[in-house]
């Protein structure tokens, strides 16, 4: 170095150079901290879709399966996830994180079972599951944990070994603008909207009309058998853009042909509760629907567009209460940069168009006399117990349909289902519901926490109250029998000639059957009026 | 039976007729028959015995025993009714109706007491409470019961294990006579819960009886607060169930509970009937439920229920059961013998030889003791670190005897080989750690983490993950390099712990030697789900009834073990990541089944793993212990140990009642005082039992000492947390007031246009103002606000709402901070039971209405449903409130309300209207239209007010964040640690944090919290410069990089905070939430991830509920400080050696710059230039090169000018803080 004039670039070169070899001496070489970063991997593109497989699922069996079809008539490759079972609970309790509520468990868990199963029992290699599948799932407002599914999906799927593969959200609050990551592969439109809501509503009514059926035929399992045929002709109709109205109409005449005594007292339980938990048919709520049905009752069912219908009742709800104020707030209700108005328009458009739909489809399967529930209705006699700005979850549906259930008399006895951890059902609408049974004393109401395990115990408490249910059914069956001063031998001759599966007669009774003898001693149409 | 009575039909004698009607009750722990004559309902034979999980074979035992003392009735001639959880498949093949059990119980009890009202019974596995009650327009009686979720502990089965803990015979229970003056917390929600608590009772000195009447009332409240349903238990009140007939303290504790909340709700009962006769045990309670089926069945068609004889329940018993089991069942633990031959010889524990001495030998060693949960465990090791003996001990109630019994263990293994003993040192740990450092002068007394730590390094050198599964605890701890780098260790609600596999071998009836034999002939295994024990034993009834056998169920429960380690404590599914080396230790480990089952698991997810058994795997914290002791006493020379002979001759007594109770905080705490004597007579005293350190002094001059002391402290090591969360809720802001009458405002005129549009129109106008009669009234009106959920980050909006109103700054009132007798006094409101931060609201609705309000009227309670709050974190989707804590105020109202309205009765009106905080307009109208009425101002005041309220609110988070940015700033310059408070806002209320920042704080640590980190993008982006270059956020305040789907307000918040912590050299995290917390859940993951990426050290306690965790609390702060303290020092190293590096660094500048000026001098004669350069060297460096320049030491410290960063906002004088100024000397 002596030998060479220094300058004062080389003078900073080899100090530089001393430093580095001064920290490698000291112990202070230190790599740069790689801070963690969610990688969020999204990207589905248009050429990516004829090799692509969406996975989807969540509803029901009939939902799942329709809904398949429906964007399968889009062009799009897809595939149902079976019905979340105990299985998929243990695999999202191994790659979820803990304390989360069971809905989580059970769908995060179905996704990582089924491509798991891709993997070990296919030999398929995890690149190529990655490369060929994605998922597409519903996103939410958030008041709740609903909101950050997508969130456990990541985790789960990272670290269950599968990470980098796609999780897209379809996101039910974003209405037509929203967009899948970077690609158009899956096209949020309105020919997908309206795909998804035929599917939806078809699946609902198909659903109705088993849960009234069934629990009557005469035949054991000649109900399924129709349905089954019913959901395959439907998916072949939604498959090939058809029109579901004419599908409809011949599910009900293959329904119609169930045989079916209606005579036979039965406690009508109404299912309501968390959305998922009371919708699922599997272990995520002890095959709920098909234990009471094996116990002896009549199951009522909530239909999924009536989450549609709330879910638009909270925008028109939020932009009506903001139209009005001295300015615009931001937020995702406020109405900054917002067109209140027409906003409000849009939605009640909206709301008639799914009512209207819904009202062609249910009348076309035969679901005589039954009618969506009135949003406003529900909102306004439960605001004084949940107050209609309370969000997350059914927010004030559980409460209100619980007063509606009991006020008219709609079924004996109901079932909240309420799954473990479920933070609005069993941390605020248990509370609030346990007033309202004391306000009305008459009513028979079972919460019930699902877990996963503990089925015999869950099973125990409903049988408990089924009991009652079941009593005060005979006892309204009885009465209905001595009001019309006819036999029962004299009454089933004449059901004969009202024998249609789908018959439904007017609403007196809680009791279909009790309800039936009134009709058939022509009592029933007057005292309904 | 069927073939006696095909011999004779002729009735025996006890029944009037030929028929018979039997009653079955299969319940998870027995089998309970009853035979009755239909004509007459009268028993005429019963008996009952525990099934041990066989309940088909014990159900066809007692029909034997039926059909040989009736053998003369004809089996067409028997009815049979059946209840209870297990009877699903036996229903079948005895031909019997089913009953559901708690339709059974009601209706025999309205059947024998019309008259009852209430009936709570206690079952093996469950709890029922049953309400009668008359329908008042009908008159109708019906009954409305409710069954204990799964979450509930206060059945049969807790109180077993509990008792079994507290080391009470069952005859001494069935004997034991309530006494309510010496009653000690235990958590009575979860089985689990209450076991670690009556651990912590045992471990303590506690006497067993107190201990029992404790675990009693815990049950007691419990079941009052929840599974009432909010419902008054009126008289008379029937108490059925084991628990409730056998222990007599139970039923007077039902007694002495039930009449208080009588007296509570105002309840008129008859106050001249003996209270044993309102609340009462009836003869053959046990029978009730088998009773109610009979009557049940006398009530159905004459074909129900008929018997159809033994045969079908003896093939369902040989073979019906497998049939069903096939698909849902598992692998087994062992496919093959010769898999199980192999796995043996590698794994079995291999003997311990212990030590042969030679007669007259001397040994000296030193004895390491750890005091476990369930049992105690000393080794006796050489001064060369030889293990000569080792001593087990099951605990027996109190550390200090089963000490002594360990001691003289040992003392006779050396005297009885002839040789002598001269214990050189004495080192413990465990739970009697601290009891032994006091009575014993331990020279040692060493945290279990550590402690396992040292004894797993003996043996394996240096490894990478080591598992230890105790009786009760389980910890996992993470190695680099010989150090504890992270650990997990399980919270109160775990299972996968030794105590697990034991009890349920024992309810198997098996000793657990025998357990793993066992297991491995199961040829299949169910699926249990991991999780909670008493979730695990709901899981396993269920399958009992699915037909599981004995042997499959321990080997499914075996399997569950590493589950629930990895799964549900560690929570790190992907094993690869800790390493390939792993020493499982801990009790458990002799346990081969369970060996198996996690050297299966571990293999399975790591490839290429090694996992080693330690050689004594249940001393292994007593081997660290000794080790521990033997480089302690060495390197001082000394022991501090008061010898052998003195030790196992200890005199101690064990004192709890009054005099003990420690007087010096509201809690009175009930201690104990353990005093020992030595031979010598040396006396000392341990003290235990307190919540909080005041319980440690005895009398008011220690106490005086003590405060100043943690005056001292507070002063050097300021506690955010406390700070906040006094400074909420007080008056810190005097609002701006209200223009005046006349006075002139800015508006805006809103109007609906024809097409439906809005229109809007900015104008002055008069200010609108109320009545000065209206006003006056207001100045007499007093509001009272629960201080709970998110009034603490939101406290100064409605104190400062109210004030500028005229509301007089006293009349705004605030319930107390949650406290253990707060939540004792008004905890029996609930009807749910979600997290406690929620459920503890109706605790602080009570103080309001019977503490504050009773001393001075109240005329609202506001308790707003805050659907939104606001947050400093940028671009968020949303900003919710937790549904929750937003609708927690609903649930209040009903519980306040249901059965009596306690609001009106004490002529409070309740206001809940729900509000948002995040839209300024919106938040205006609905305070308006909450107030406006009730407070009689006018919507200009209100609105007013309502930006007053929110100045306060930003005022607030200023103060807090100035405060923060001094603390930060010293951490920085002094190169110390702060710990972060990630929490939820309500974290900062004593009642819920239990104190834990406080023994951070009493240990040197300042304590921060979210609110007080500086908020100041342009402060914040020296520690967000990377991501900020990368592009992976726009703003340091975003947490998009690492959660989109980011929602809710307090979990974002959370979450930001831990990137900052991961990014700021000089924060640590504690980590607390709630047990039941829906919103953390999502967010352990990223917090994990987050924090683990960049190494910062960080604690978690993730399931805080109403007691205090002392134990765990414990063990984590104790583990916690050992990496902090390293830390802290590598804080310090680090910087020290910057500082070397910069002066190194310097001097060969100087070195260089001499060379390039020696160069220039030797050319400048013959170059010009070069004479031109050295001047200008000459000039620019003269002062550098001077010798005697001092190297500056390197300055993190941020330079404020040169940023732009704006100067921390004035110091508000609302409370006294007290802190150092930076530089100062510390203690």
């Amino acid at each position: 170095m002596n030998e060479l004039m220094l300058d004062y670039d080389e003078i900073e070169r080899e100090l530089r150079l001393f430093e580095m070899e001064e920290r490698r001496r000291l112990g202070i070489e230190q790599a740069p901290v790689e801070h963690w970063h969610d990688p969020n991997p999204q990207v589905f593109t248009r050429d990516e879709r004829d090799t692509t497989t969406i996975l989807l699922g969540g509803l029901t069996m009939a939902h799942d399966t329709l809904m398949t079809a429906a964007l399968s008539g889009l062009g799009y490759n897809l595939k149902a996830l079976a019905c979340p079972d105990l299985e998929a609970l243990r695999f999202g309790k191994e790659f979820g994180n803990r304390g989360q509520c069971n809905p989580t468990y059970f769908t995060v868990g179905n996704l990582i079972k089924q491509l798991t199963y891709f993997r070990d029992q296919e030999d398929m290699p995890v690149p190529e599951i990655i490369r060929k599948y994605v998922f597409l799932t519903a996103g939410a407002c958030g008041p709740c944990r609903f909101g950050t599914y997508v969130t456990e999906y990541r985790k789960a799927l990272a670290d269950s070994g599968f990470e980098g593969f796609r999780v897209l959200l379809f996101q039910q609050q974003g209405g037509l603008r929203q967009a899948t990551g970077d690609a158009s592969g899956l096209e949020i439109n309105g020919r997908l909207f309206k795909a998804a809501l035929q599917a939806v509503m078809a699946g609902d009514c198909l659903n109705l009309a088993g849960y009234r059926i069934r629990p009557y035929e005469v035949h054991p399992g000649h109900t399924d058998a129709a349905l089954e045929e019913c959901k395959a002709l439907l998916s072949a109709t939604l498959r090939r853009r058809g029109s579901v109205v004419a599908a409809l109409l011949k599910c009900r005449r293959r329904l119609n042909r169930v045989e079916v005594n209606r005579l036979r007292p039965k406690p009508k339980v109404s299912i309501i509760g968390e959305f998922w938990a009371m919708t699922t048919e599997g272990d995520g709520n002890h095959r709920l629907q098909r234990f009471l049905e094996a116990e002896g009752a009549e199951v009522e069912i909530q239909p999924v567009v009536t989450w549609v219908l709330y879910s638009i009742w909270e925008h028109q709800y939020d932009t009506r209460k903001r139209l009005t104020l001295r300015g615009e707030d931001d937020g995702i209700a406020g109405l900054k940069g917002k067109d209140g108005r027409t906003k409000v328009m849009l939605l009640w458009g909206a709301q008639r168009a799914v009512r209207a739909v819904f009202g062609v489809y249910s009348r076309a399967i035969g679901l005589e006399g039954y009618v969506l529930p009135d949003m406003d209705q529900v909102a306004t006699i439960s605001h004084q117990y949940y107050d209609n700005h309370l969000r997350g979850g059914e927010g004030h549906m559980e409460v209100g349909k619980l007063i509606q259930t009991v006020e008219r008399r709609k079924a004996h006895m109901v079932i909240s289902v309420k799954p473990f951890g479920c933070m609005p059902s069993s941390g605020v609408s248990d509370g609030v519901q346990s007033l309202i049974t004391a306000r009305y004393p008459e009513a028979i109401f079972t919460a019930i926490e699902t877990t996963g395990d503990g089925e015999v115990n869950v099973q125990s408490r409903i049988q408990m109250d089924l009991f009652k249910a079941r009593k005060r059914a005979e006892a309204e069956f009885a009465s209905a029998v001595a009001q019309t001063g006819l036999t029962l031998t004299a009454l089933e001759s004449k059901l004969k000639r009202r024998g249609r599966a789908l018959h439904h007669p007017p609403h007196i009774f809680a009791g279909t059957a009790a309800n039936q003898v009134l009709e058939i001693a022509k009592i029933g149409r007057r005292l309904a009026r | 039976m069927e073939t006696n009575a095909a011999l004779s039909c002729r009735p025996r004698d006890r029944l009037k007729g030929d028929t018979m009607v039997v009653g079955l009750d299969v319940g998870s722990t027995t089998v309970k028959a009853v035979v009755v004559d239909p004509s007459t309902s009268a028993i005429v034979w019963s008996d009952y015995q525990r099934h041990e999980t066989r309940q088909a074979e014990k159900t066809l035992e007692l029909l034997v025993a039926i059909g040989v003392e009736f053998n003369d009735i004809c089996r067409e001639h028997i009815r049979i009714f059946i209840t209870g959880s297990g009877s699903g498949p036996l229903r079948e093949p005895i031909g019997a109706r089913f009953v559901q059990e708690v339709n059974a119980v009601t209706m025999e009890v309205d059947h024998l007491h019309p008259d009852v009202r209430a009936v709570i019974e206690l079952g093996g596995q469950d709890a029922k409470i049953i309400l009668f009650q008359e329908h008042e327009q009908t008159g109708d009686k019906r009954a409305i019961a409710s069954m204990n979720d799964k979450c509930a502990s206060g059945t049969g089965a807790t109180i077993d294990k509990c008792m079994i803990k507290a080391g009470m015979d069952p005859d001494d229970a069935c004997r034991l006579q309530w006494d309510p003056s010496k009653l000690h917390p235990v958590a009575a929600k979860c089985g689990v819960f209450a076991e670690t608590d009556i651990v912590n009772l045992v471990k303590s000195g506690i006497p067993a009886n107190e201990i029992l009447c404790s675990l009693a009332d815990a049950i007691v409240s419990q079941n009052l607060s929840v599974l009432t349903r909010g419902n008054t238990l009126k008289p008379r009140v029937l108490l059925l169930g084991g628990p409730n007939t056998y222990l007599p303290f139970l039923q007077s504790c039902w007694r002495q509970r039930i009449p208080e909340v009588w007296a509570n709700r105002g309840f008129n009962w008859p106050k001249d009937v003996p209270v044993e006769e309102l609340i009462f045990v009836p003869k053959d309670s046990q029978y009730y439920a088998a009773l109610g089926a009979t009557i049940y069945g006398l009530h159905e068609p004459a074909d129900a229920g008929i018997y159809r004889g033994l045969d079908p329940l003896k093939t369902f018993i040989a073979d019906g059961r497998k049939t069903t089991l096939g698909a849902k069942a598992g692998p087994p633990l062992v496919s093959t013998e010769t898999e199980l031959v192999a796995f043996s010889q590698e794994y079995a524990i291999p003997t311990f030889v212990e030590a042969t001495l030679a007669r007259g030998q001397l040994v000296r060693g030193v004895i390491g003791l750890d005091g476990g949960s369930t049992s105690s465990k000393a080794v006796l090791m050489d001064e060369e670190g030889q293990l000569l003996t080792k001593q087990y001990q099951l605990s027996k109630g109190n550390p200090i005897a089963d000490t002594k019994e360990l001691l003289a263990r040992i003392r006779s293994f050396v005297h009885d080989q002839g040789a002598q003993l001269e214990v050189v040192g004495f080192g413990a740990t465990g739970y009697a750690a601290d009891v032994l450092e006091e009575s014993l002068r331990a020279d040692v007394t060493i945290v279990e983490t550590v402690a396992h730590m040292t004894a797993a390094m003996k043996y394996f050198g240096d490894v990478d993950v080591i598992c230890d599964i105790g009786g009760q605890d389980i910890k996992v701890l993470f190695m680099v390099n010989g150090e504890i780098r992270n650990f997990r260790l399980s919270n109160q609600c775990s299972a996968g712990n030794g105590m697990l596999l034991q009890a349920m071998a024992n309810q198997f009836g098996l000793p657990v030697t025998e357990y793993a034999d066992a297991a491995f002939k199961a040829s299949l295994s169910p699926k249990f789900s991991y999780g909670c024990a008493v979730f695990l034993d709901a899981d396993r009834v269920n399958f009992q009834k699915e037909g599981f056998s004995r042997e499959e169920l321990l080997a499914g429960l075996a399997m569950v073990l590493p589950k629930n380690v990895w799964q549900y404590v560690v929570q790190i599914p992907r094993l690869a990541q800790l390493g390939t080396r792993y020493v499982l230790q801990g009790g458990t480990q002799y346990n081969l089944a369970a060996v198996k089952a996690q050297v299966d698991y571990i293999k399975a997810r790591v490839p290429g793993a090694t996992v080693k058994i330690h050689p004594h795997p249940g001393e292994a914290g007593a081997i660290g212990a000794a080790m521990e002791t033997l480089r302690v006493v060495r390197r001082r020379g000394s022991s501090t140990f008061i010898g052998l002979e003195a030790a196992i001759a200890l005199g101690f007594t064990s004192v709890n009642d009054e005099s003990t109770t420690c007087h010096f905080c509201p809690n009175h705490c009930s201690r104990t005082f353990i005093d020992t004597k030595t031979p010598d007579g040396r006396t000392s005293r341990y003290i235990s039992g307190f919540s909080c350190e005041k319980g440690t002094v005895e009398s008011v001059e220690a106490l005086r000492v003590l405060e100043s002391r943690r005056k001292a402290l507070k002063t050097s090591y300021p506690n955010l947390v406390d700070y906040e969360a006094r400074l909420a809720f007080r008056h810190f802001y005097t609002p701006d007031p209200i223009p005046i009458e006349g006075a002139v405002i800015a508006d805006v005129e809103v109007k609906r246009t024809l097409l439906g549009g809005v229109r809007r129109k900015p104008i002055r106008r008069p200010i609108n103002r109320s009545s000065a009669d209206a006003a006056a009234r207001r100045r007499g009106i007093r509001i009272g606000i629960p201080r709970v959920l998110n009034l603490y980050s939101s406290a100064p909006v409605w104190r400062t709402y109210f004030e500028t109103l005229g509301i007089a700054e006293a009349n705004v009132v605030f319930s107390d901070p949650t406290s253990e007798e707060m939540w004792a006094e008004g905890s029996r409101y609930g009807s749910i039971d979600p997290c406690y931060p929620s459920k503890v609201s109706q605790a602080h609705i009570h103080n309001l209405i019977f503490r504050k309000h009773a001393k001075h009227r109240l005329d609202f309670i506001f308790f707003p449903c805050i659907t939104h709050m606001p947050t400093f974190v940028a671009g968020t989707q949303d900003s919710t409130s937790c549904p929750i804590v937003a609708g927690a105020p609903k649930v209040m109202r009903a519980a306040f309300t249901k059965e009596i309205d306690f609001f009106a009765r004490a002529g409070i009106e309740f206001v809940d209207d729900a509000v948002t905080l995040q839209e300024p307009h919106y938040f205006a109208r609905q305070m308006f239209e909450t107030w406006g009425r009730r407070l009689g101002i006018t919507e200009d005041e209100s609105d007013h007010a309502c930006r007053e309220g929110m100045k306060a609110l930003r005022l607030f988070d200023s103060e807090m964040e100035r405060r923060g940015l001094e603390l930060l700033e010293q951490l920085e310059d002094e190169h110390k640690v702060g710990v972060l408070l990630l929490g939820r806002p309500y974290h900062l209320d004593p009642g819920l944090h239990h104190g834990v920042p406080d023994e951070y704080q009493a240990l040197g640590y300042p304590i921060l919290t979210i609110r007080s980190i500086p908020k100041d993008p342009k402060w914040l982006a020296r520690f967000f410069k990377d991501d900020l270059d990368r592009g992976f956020i726009t703003t340091p305040l975003s947490v998009q990089d690492v959660w989109p789907e980011n929602y809710s307000t307090n979990s974002v918040q959370k979450v930001w905070a831990a990137k900052f912590a991961a990014r700021h050299p000089n924060i640590v995290v504690l980590d607390l939430s709630s047990f039941k917390c829906g919103h953390d859940a999502p967010t352990y993951g990223l917090i994990d991830n987050i924090i683990n990426s960049s190494g910062t050290p960080a604690s978690a306690l993730h399931d805080i509920d109403a007691n205090k965790p002392g134990g765990s609390i414990k063990i984590r702060v104790k583990t916690y400080a050992h990496t902090l303290k390293r830390f802290q020092e590598e804080l310090a190293d680090a910087a020290a050696q910057r500082s070397e590096l910069q002066r190194r660094v310097e001097l060969k500048r100087k070195e260089l710059l001499r060379t390039r000026r020696a160069q220039l001098r030797e050319n400048a004669l013959a170059d010009p230039r070069a004479r031109r350069a050295l001047d200008e060297l000459q000039a620019v460096f003269a002062s550098y090169l001077d010798e005697d320049t001092i190297v500056p030491a390197v300055d993190d410290a941020i330079d404020r000018e040169r940023f732009d960063i704006a100067p921390p906002p004035p110091q508000i004088k609302a409370l006294v803080f007290h802190r150092s100024a930076p530089g100062e000397a510390r203690p």
